[in-house]
């Protein structure tokens, strides 16, 4: 089940009252979950994330996929070096979730350049996988320079599915749109963020290949 | 030639890619084993019905599905249709279910009556109902010449639900308060000695409260049979004295049968019959206590551009019955031609009425025979001939009265009635 916590605080000091103002209203708005840790590794390209207490295979989207529909879940990973005023690079990404009903394992296609799927995953290490595959270039930051960097998961609207999925070549663009859009009443979203870090700090993982374009 | 090749293979390739998600749902390995329909989906067209029977034993095929399920949504006109995935009897299959959910909120308005007579002025019925799936809800506005021995003018309301128990019960609750205008005529037979004695006197309002439940006893092959059963509780403001109110109230059974038969040579046969009845006593607290007894039967046969049709009517009032339950001739559906208000201005509590129409494309013939009288009198039985046109519920004839002497024929033009 996915975890419904209250975001972590980074500092109430600099939440301005405009801020407070524009949570309150938003959150109940949305259905906008926050988890807790996220962890950020660096390969000398490119940033990855891991978030074990993560579970986005839940509520209606896990309905509609164990009623045998594919599911479209949309990620974006935004690096800024200024605390989200602005932001430095984003990586957009979209997986495409089965269920299948005779095995009862889950299936995932990563869309876009270098398409790859993967099958007969359990829940948990279908969305390990999701995450896997997740990742934003570094390029351009230096090793001692504060940064942060947001995680946003969000089920596409069935509505918006075939366009999702069918657009071979969806741009950045309009994957960014698509986030930067209210999520409806019944779309489930996720987000978590991390920082300041530095690439110094970070820890190094060796043997794995950068994945970005 | 190389760009042919080049055309060839695009179109191809377009000829051979499925949808996007026919690659990436895992399950579209599976056939379907069977297709099944949850919901109120009568509507279906029986193409259609097809279609979704001929993707058993297919590849399951999401995009289809998708279609299809649009396809639903349109001929039936409800808020969603969406489709599920279940397994299969037998392994590697699956079940698809489409569920048909709630019909949209829809709005319709209607004339059901509209009728100008060169002898009684316009008549007319103007409907609007919201109808919120099997709920209706219905208000109108009446001003109607034609029917009775009276004018009444106001408004009428009516909710009904249509799936009270399952499609075989139905329930239905009508509100009518109307205003009376009255002929001359019938304020000069009112005035009579003795008159007093058969019916009402004036009244200058109505009200009318029906509750009514209808049961679908038989449908399909053997015709469809339905026996309503309810009560009418009216209450109406004599003129005087006008602070008085009586009441008049009635259970109402209803017996009603239809029944189409299709022949050779595309020639058809229809068959109406009903019988009502509407009991006042005391012990409902009316003022008035009758029984009235209304029977109709038509017959309808239909061969080519042709149509014959015949309708009987009879019906007998016992006991003393206010003036909106007597029977009347002379209107623009019986003894058309003549005057209603020459043949009876109070009506009669003795009825019997046939008329016989052959129609052949938009051109009607008619004849009408028919008498009206009270009881203990004797009855006088009288002719009329029309023709007329008719087109898409549109009708216009000429209507001349049988006897001696000066003969007026009654124009009549309208809608739906």
């Amino acid at each position: 089940m996915a975890q419904a916590k209250p975001s972590r605080d980074r500092k109430v000091a600099e939440i301005s009252r405009r801020r407070w103002l524009l949570a309150g209203a938003a959150i109940p708005l949305s259905r906008l979950w926050a988890f807790d840790r996220l962890t950020v590794t660096w390969d000398g390209d490119d940033l990855h994330v891991a978030a074990p207490e993560l579970h986005f295979l839940a509520g209606k989207p896990l309905d509609r996929l164990k009623d045998g529909a594919a599911v479209v879940f949309l990620t974006q990973l935004t690096l800024t070096t200024d605390n989200f005023a602005t932001s430095l690079r984003r990586a957009p990404e979209r997986f495409v979730f089965s269920y299948d009903l005779w095995e009862e394992k889950f299936s995932v296609t990563k869309l876009g350049a270098g398409q790859r799927t993967i099958s007969h995953l359990s829940a948990a290490a279908a969305e390990a996988w999701c995450l896997d595959n997740v990742a934003i270039s570094s390029t351009g930051l230096p090793p001692d320079r504060p940064f942060w960097l947001r995680f946003d998961l969000r089920a596409a609207e069935p509505r918006d599915e075939a366009a999702v999925i069918g657009e071979s070549g969806l741009n950045l663009t309009r994957l960014i749109e698509m986030f930067s859009r209210r999520p409806r009443d019944e779309q489930p979203q996720w987000t978590a963020e991390a920082g300041p870090l530095r690439l110094g700090g970070l820890k190094r993982l060796l043997g794995r290949t950068a994945r970005t374009s | 030639m190389r760009f042919v090749w080049l055309a060839a293979v695009l179109w191809s390739s377009l000829l051979l890619a499925g949808s996007p998600e026919q690659d990436l749902n895992v399950n579209t390995r599976y056939t379907v084993e069977s297709v099944e329909l949850a919901g109120d989906n009568a509507g279906i067209s029986t193409g259609l019905r097809g279609e979704l029977t001929r993707l058993v034993g297919e590849k399951l095929n999401p995009a289809a599905l998708d279609d299809l399920a649009k396809r639903i949504r349109h001929e039936l006109h409800v808020r969603a249709v969406t489709h599920r995935l279940l397994r299969g009897q037998t392994p590697e299959h699956v079940r698809v279910v489409f569920d048909v959910r709630g019909t949209p909120a829809k709005f319709e308005a209607s004339v059901p009556k509209l009728v100008y007579l060169s002898d009684g002025g316009l008549s007319g019925v103007v409907e609007g109902t919201a109808t919120v799936g099997s709920h209706a809800f219905t208000f109108g506005v009446v001003s109607d010449g034609d029917d009775l021995a009276e004018r009444y003018s106001g408004i009428l309301a009516r909710y009904e639900d249509k799936r009270l128990a399952g499609d075989r019960v139905r329930f239905r609750l009508d509100f009518e308060s109307y205003r009376e205008q009255w002929n001359p005529a019938t304020v000069n037979a009112l005035n009579q000695p003795g008159a007093a004695s058969d019916t009402s006197g004036l009244y200058r309002t109505r009200q009318n409260i029906e509750p009514l439940v209808t049961f679908v006893l038989t449908r399909g092959a053997p015709g469809t049979l339905n026996l309503t059963v309810g009560a009418s509780l009216e209450s109406f403001q004599p003129q005087f004295p006008a602070a008085r109110t009586e009441s008049a109230n009635a259970m109402v059974t209803t017996l009603g049968y239809h029944r189409r038969l299709e022949g050779s040579n595309a020639n058809q046969q229809e068959v109406d019959a009903g019988y009502s009845l509407r009991a006042a006593t005391s012990s409902l607290g009316s003022d008035f206590a009758y029984a009235r007894h209304q029977a109709d039967f038509q017959y309808a046969y239909i061969w080519g551009r042709s149509q014959i049709v015949d309708a009987v009517t009879a019906g007998e009032i016992t006991g003393r019955a206010p003036l909106f339950e007597r029977f009347m001739l002379g209107n623009s559906t019986m003894l058309r031609g003549w005057n209603r208000f020459d043949l009876d201005p109070l009506g009669g509590d003795r009825v019997m009425h046939n008329s016989l129409e052959y129609r052949y494309r938009i051109f009607d013939v008619f004849y009408d025979s028919g008498a009206i009288w009270d009881q203990g009198q004797t009855a006088v039985l009288r002719h009329s001939l029309g023709v007329g046109v008719r087109q898409n519920g549109l009708y216009a004839a000429l209507a001349f009265p049988i006897k001696e002497g000066h003969i007026e024929p009654v124009f009549m033009v309208g809608m739906n009635y």
